[in-house]
């Protein structure tokens, strides 16, 4: 098959109406996950996944995904009528989305993040199409040191970027992976750290982990403050004014391609494309003092460049298997649940699986644009909703999500002891990211290393020998050495 | 948080050296936690001494502890998860979950209680129903079997 082939597979699979119906319900409900606040799309699409436990594979995962991007997009509500982000993406919208709400302008601004999030998803999951069969062609060369390497340089990537003191990222990934450990070893079956007690044979839940530091610990620190002032804004008017369009074009366009390639890097995270996206709009402005004022170039850039960078991001998901952020763990985790194996191999076994998610995105973006737009005040309504009843909606649904697993009150009280964690973790700002990518990316990455051990006899230099690994672990080490070397400079410059 | 972290590597090392480190096809079970816990008490030591005599660029000792009123939602709502967690398989998902959802909210104040019940009664009962009947997930009965 070539990939046009694959392209008509894709869509003539995504059109199906069942499909069309789970990327709609899933479109709804993460925009719905996005606009609340207290629930992230990691935790979000974890506490979901229940639901696609009656669908079929692709149907689950198409559902699943939708979610992920509707998050994306219902984030940006929050950050514009509350100041509030829905998710950390969103944190930048929060500049000028807020000041636009404040002058009465909150319609133009989620207008134009709609249209913005449409555009920039839509190149991205066009780019997608074209990128991801010759990756994932080309790793399935990688036997198992390049696939350590590849898994080292996806942890290093995560921590390099997720924190402000490196140490602490380090520890936090070690932590996952040392939370990895718990349950059957990977090579051999034999139990580890369970402790004589049965649940802890499958290891630690990653959905409850997810659950516990994502849902549970947003909740318990909004409860320090939880009373939100919603700004109350008309949505008559949702459309830019006639010059804010040029702006907005170059915006899109700058948004656009800045997600996407940030997207193809593994572990990058949805915060940092969006920051760059509003750094460079602001260098490429003829009024830079403007921005943090209200004005619309300051929403349109980030906002697409998080959506070009979800859906890009897909893209080391499925070609290499590694998630780039913990919502793709997430559903990285649900691809696993749904007894699949997201990787090269995917595309080989189960290509109607892997174009009729790729072309699922398309058929999203294009309804999430429809949903938004008209819809916007209804969205707007939900942030009304009583903090009373809000959360512990929320938490019914985290204890029904944690439960519905192995069906186990153990990953609830899982879940409840990872949310303590998670608070205190944020209360300190200790990354999170780092943790759930390691403890899904854990076993793989021990299988791996032990994999390659055994083949060299012991030998650890074959890391180092091998082509690809060894480019692979140069780049983990320049990532992690970087911050170091750039502190020993700058500490050497004030000397 | 630094000193935790030492500890867990700590006792990661030593219950890790019950397993075999290495076996006749290569390394064993106790290969990689070995290494991670050697490596995590390396970094917690350095974090440590980082935050304690060095210039650590964040603060990461910052307060745990919110205002009064917030500590007081905060534990209202970590009685209401234990409750759930105890009372889930004796009493079943609707009665346990009817009984959180109607604590947790008069438990946080500025409430009516009959918006409350059909709140509790319509998030447990109407969730079970979505779920167990529609969806097909398995939720637990409760020793009376409702």
């Amino acid at each position: 098959m070539d990939a046009l082939q694959y392209w008509i597979l894709g869509f003539s699979v995504a059109t199906l109406p069942l499909n069309l119906l789970y990327a709609f319900i899933g479109c709804v409900l993460g925009t719905l996950i996005g606009v609340l606040p207290g629930l992230g799309p990691a935790a979000g699409t974890a506490i979901l996944i229940p639901i696609t436990f009656g669908l079929d594979p692709l149907g689950g995962i198409i559902m699943l995904a939708a979610i992920y991007y509707g998050a994306m997009y219902g984030g940006t509500i929050t950050s514009v009528l509350v100041n509030v982000p829905g998710e950390a993406a969103s944190v930048i919208t929060c500049l000028d989305g807020y000041q636009m709400a404040k002058q009465g302008r909150g319609g133009p601004a989620l207008g134009i993040a709609a249209i913005g999030s449409f555009i920039g998803g839509t190149f991205a999951t066009l780019a997608l199409m074209v990128v991801s069969l010759p990756l994932a062609t080309f790793a399935l060369r990688f036997g198992p040191p390049e696939v350590f390497a590849l898994l080292v340089v996806g942890l290093s990537l995560v921590t390099g970027l997720s924190g402000r003191s490196m140490l602490a990222a380090l520890i936090m990934t070690f932590f996952g992976l040392m939370l990895s450990m718990i349950g059957m070893d990977p090579v051999r079956g034999a139990p580890r750290f369970t402790f004589g007690v049965p649940p802890l044979y499958d290891g630690v839940g990653f959905i409850p982990v997810v659950m516990g530091l994502f849902g549970v610990g947003e909740i318990l620190l909004s409860m320090e403050k939880p009373v939100l002032e919603v700004i109350k804004t008309k949505f008559t008017d949702l459309l830019p004014k006639r010059k804010e369009w040029g702006v907005s074009a170059g915006a899109i366009g700058r948004g656009t391609v800045i997600g996407f390639f940030l997207g193809l890097i593994p572990g990058i995270g949805a915060i940092i494309p969006t920051f760059l996206a509003y750094v460079v709009e602001k260098k490429v402005s003829k009024h830079p003092e403007k921005f943090g004022t209200g004005i619309i170039e300051g929403v349109a850039s980030p906002e697409t460049a998080n959506n070009s960078y979800a859906n890009a991001a897909m893209v080391p998901l499925l070609s290499l298997g590694i998630p780039g952020s913990p919502t793709l763990a997430v559903l990285m985790g649900a691809f696993i649940i749904h007894g699949l194996t997201p990787g090269p191999f995917l595309f080989k076994e189960r290509p109607d699986v892997v174009w009729g998610l790729i072309a699922s995105l398309y058929v999203g973006n294009v309804m999430l644009l429809i949903l938004n737009l008209p819809l916007v005040g209804l969205w707007a309504k939900l942030l009304e909703i009583r903090y009373q009843f809000l959360y512990p909606g929320i938490l019914l649904f985290c204890i029904l999500g944690a439960y519905s697993m192995n069906q186990s009150v153990f990953d609830v009280g899982v879940m409840i002891g990872f949310g303590v964690l998670g608070y205190i973790f944020r209360k300190l700002d200790w990354p999170l990211a780092p943790t759930i990518l390691a403890l899904i990316l854990g076993p793989m990455m021990e299988r791996a290393l032990r994999t390659s051990l055994e083949m060299s006899a012991g030998d650890i230099t074959i890391l180092f020998t091998r082509p690809i690994s060894a480019v692979l672990l140069a780049v983990a080490a320049i990532v992690l050495i970087s911050p170091a070397i750039r502190l020993l400079g700058k500490r050497a410059g004030k000397d | 948080m630094c000193i935790a972290f030492l500890a867990l590597s700590i006792l990661t090392l030593v219950l890790s050296l019950e397993y075999p480190y290495k076996d006749r096809l290569g390394p064993g079970p106790a290969f990689f936690p070995v290494w991670m816990s050697i490596i995590t008490g390396a970094l917690s030591l350095a974090l440590f001494f980082q935050t304690t005599w060095g210039k650590s660029v964040v603060d990461l000792t910052a307060t745990l502890l919110p205002e009064r009123q917030g500590v007081w939602r905060i534990i209202i709502i970590l009685v209401a998860l234990l409750g759930s967690l105890a009372l889930l398989d004796p009493l079943g998902f609707r009665i346990s979950l009817f009984l959180f959802l109607i604590f947790l909210p008069l438990g946080l104040g500025g409430v009516n209680w009959w918006v409350a019940l059909i709140f509790a009664v319509a998030g447990s009962f109407g969730v079970f129903h979505v779920f167990y009947y529609w969806l097909k997930v398995p939720l637990p009965m409760g020793m009376f079997g409702i």
